[in-house]
């Protein structure tokens, strides 16, 4: 969390997983050149610096997409989710000077300006075999440029984080021309089926575990319409199916609520984290404060307001307990509303 | 995981579990990924070894043919080889030769020499002219006339890939087929004279020819939507100045991802002679 905005807030963590990233990217970097240069001796620098590149980028993104949906299966991912736009812009940086190597090698010193002839070179948009697939290397760069440019927190706040997440679902639609770029680009050079069998099954991967993250959460969601009802309220569980700290999260009406039991209390609060539309349901209360599992932004839980300095607020709903059963007025509160919290029963 | 260990990105530490866990799976990812680019690299396709004398000038002579693309034929006691000369980057060699022509007047069928990058592979030499109008060193009339002869060697129907010649014969790996396309695409219409690739009906080494016109006209721009690819076609074949020169009818090129399954008979090559 943070009021003032600088470049980097660094701690331990963070320095730790840059370290770690980029001993990654040199790691690959020179097992992959040392490869080439063993197996395929005859291979030009600008050649092994746009394989290379081109390999190490495409493997970050499919890490990175694959870091969101394993996150919602298994919390022990986390600590990879918190830095993911470090992951991300690095991505964009090696995608770069793929794309720069690309457009140089292929297209400069000729007679035409050297991005106008990515697009006029080859015109065969007709046909699949000969589709001039750098083009859609190309537009996957702008997306990916776009998403490194605002992945600061400075640009969440000022585009607002619908805007900011819409902008950066953009990753799938950027994933989708880098695999039809590879597709109809170097597939149709290469004659070794492997390398089909190597991208569809990244795709495969990456498809599946959107799927499976998918699927839970619709079942979460479907559970929750067989809830008994009783002046506007809705029993949710018994007071013991909520670990002390933690939440039990509820889905009825349209709204996604987290009821949390801290103290002997019972609060509950809009499960949506304002910061990047984080589960806070899966959260904790660390510090008195309700604490999001994706970046750690905190709220109170009597009033759903951040502490100060911090000013984001959530909605708050109306809780009792009735016979040691835990029930909620699916009702919203206005953001930040303080709602008296449902005290438990000392047993 | 119990309270202590919630995992928060901004604390300093994170919890010992996660700890655990991340590191086992980084440990994973440092032994699949070198298996995994192992396994990519080893089935690539291999490179050829035409080379590139990329930073080495090396001056030849012989004797410049303006027919049927810019050539210098370079003889010593034992062979006779006849390079092809094309422009810095992207260019052919013509507009060049043409500039040193404004100074030194016709080069055709004197003794002239080039300094220029070597280009080479598969028995065929290109001279890259690599200081411009600069590359050009001295030339002297011959003793005896030069007598540049055209000989008919008849017609040829057959299948092959237009290749950019400079790419091809050593600047770029690969410098051919769908990866190299736009590249070849931009060197043909620098006026880098294009070749075509054959593999001959009974052989497996490829034979290349110069691609011009029914009439031997220079035709880069009308082939430049079939480079890369594998195309049909029916031309009639010169030798001129040691090249073996096609002389294409545009109009009977195909190239193969246009035909109908109907038609795939024709792709047999056995009905070619």
């Amino acid at each position: 969390m943070s009021v003032n905005y600088t470049s980097v807030q660094w701690n331990n963590q963070k320095k730790g997983y840059d370290k770690i990233l980029w001993l990654g990217i040199f790691f690959t970097l020179a097992c992959f050149v040392g490869f080439q240069l063993w197996l395929h001796p005859e291979i030009t620098a600008e050649t092994l610096i746009i394989r290379a590149t081109a390999i190490i980028a495409f493997l970050l993104l499919h890490i990175i997409l694959a870091i969101g949906p394993l996150a919602r299966l298994n919390t022990k991912f986390l600590p990879l989710l918190y830095n993911r736009r470090h992951l991300g812009v690095s991505m964009f940086l090696i995608a770069l000077i793929h794309g720069l190597f690309s457009i140089i090698q292929f297209h400069a010193l000729g007679d035409t300006n050297a991005i106008v002839s990515v697009f006029t070179s080859n015109q065969n948009y007709q046909a699949i075999s000969e589709f001039p697939f750098q083009t859609l290397g190309f537009f996957a760069l702008i997306i990916l440029f776009l998403m490194a440019a605002t992945s600061h927190d400075f640009w969440l706040n000022n585009l607002s984080p619908r805007i900011w997440k819409t902008l950066h679902m953009g990753v799938y639609i950027a994933y989708g021309l880098l695999f039809l770029h590879v597709a109809l680009g170097a597939l149709q050079y290469e004659d070794q089926p492997v390398y089909w069998g190597i991208l569809i099954s990244g795709f495969t991967v990456i498809s599946s575990l959107h799927l499976m993250a998918g699927i839970k959460e619709t079942r979460r969601l479907q559970k929750d319409q067989t809830l008994l009802r009783e002046g506007g309220f809705i029993e949710v569980c018994h007071t013991s199916e909520i670990p002390e700290d933690c939440a039990k999260t509820v889905f009825v009406e349209g709204e996604n609520i987290a009821i949390f039991k801290y103290d002997g209390k019972l609060s509950a609060v809009h499960n949506v984290c304002k910061h990047q539309m984080g589960p806070l349901g899966e959260g904790r209360i660390v510090d008195g404060c309700i604490t999001c599992p994706w970046h750690g932004y905190q709220y109170k839980p009597e009033d759903g307001q951040a502490p100060p300095p911090f000013t984001e607020k959530l909605k708050t709903y109306e809780v009792k307990i009735l016979d040691e059963k835990v029930w909620v007025n699916p009702v919203p509160k206005e953001e930040g509303t303080f709602v008296e919290p449902a005290k438990l029963e000392k047993a | 995981m119990s309270k202590d260990e919630f995992y928060i990105g901004w604390q300093e530490e994170m919890p010992p579990s996660n700890k655990r866990f991340i590191k086992r799976i980084l440990i994973g990812l440092f032994i699949l990924i070198p298996l995994f680019l192992m396994y990519g690299v080893l089935f690539q396709k291999p490179f050829n070894h035409h080379q590139f004398e990329f930073g080495t000038l090396t001056e030849l002579t012989g004797i410049y043919h303006d027919n049927p693309v810019p050539i210098l034929e370079v003889s010593n006691e034992d062979s006779t080889a006849f390079i092809l000369l094309v422009g810095f980057g992207k260019f052919g060699a013509e507009e060049i030769i043409s500039d040193i022509e404004k100074e030194q007047g016709n080069l055709d069928g004197k003794e002239v020499t080039f300094a220029g990058t070597l280009i080479y592979g598969d028995g065929v030499t290109l001279l890259e002219l690599t200081n411009q109008e600069d590359s050009y060193v001295s030339s002297k009339d011959l003793k005896t006339e030069n007598v540049d002869e055209v000989e008919d060697l008849g017609e040829f129907e057959w299948y092959g890939e237009i290749l950019d010649p400079k790419c091809y014969f050593g600047v770029m790996k690969p410098g051919e087929g769908k990866i190299h396309k736009s590249c070849a695409i931009r060197c043909l219409s620098g006026g880098i004279p294009p070749v075509m690739r054959v593999i001959p009906h009974y052989g497996s080494e490829y034979n290349y020819y110069l691609v011009r016109g029914k009439n031997g006209e220079k035709v880069n721009e009308e082939v430049l939507k079939y480079i890369g690819e594998s195309i049909d076609y029916s031309a009639t074949i010169t030798q001129q100045n040691g090249w073996k020169v096609l002389n294409i009818d545009l109009e009977s090129i195909k190239a193969e991802r246009d035909y109908d399954l109907k038609d795939l008979d024709v792709l047999n090559r056995d009905d070619y002679e």
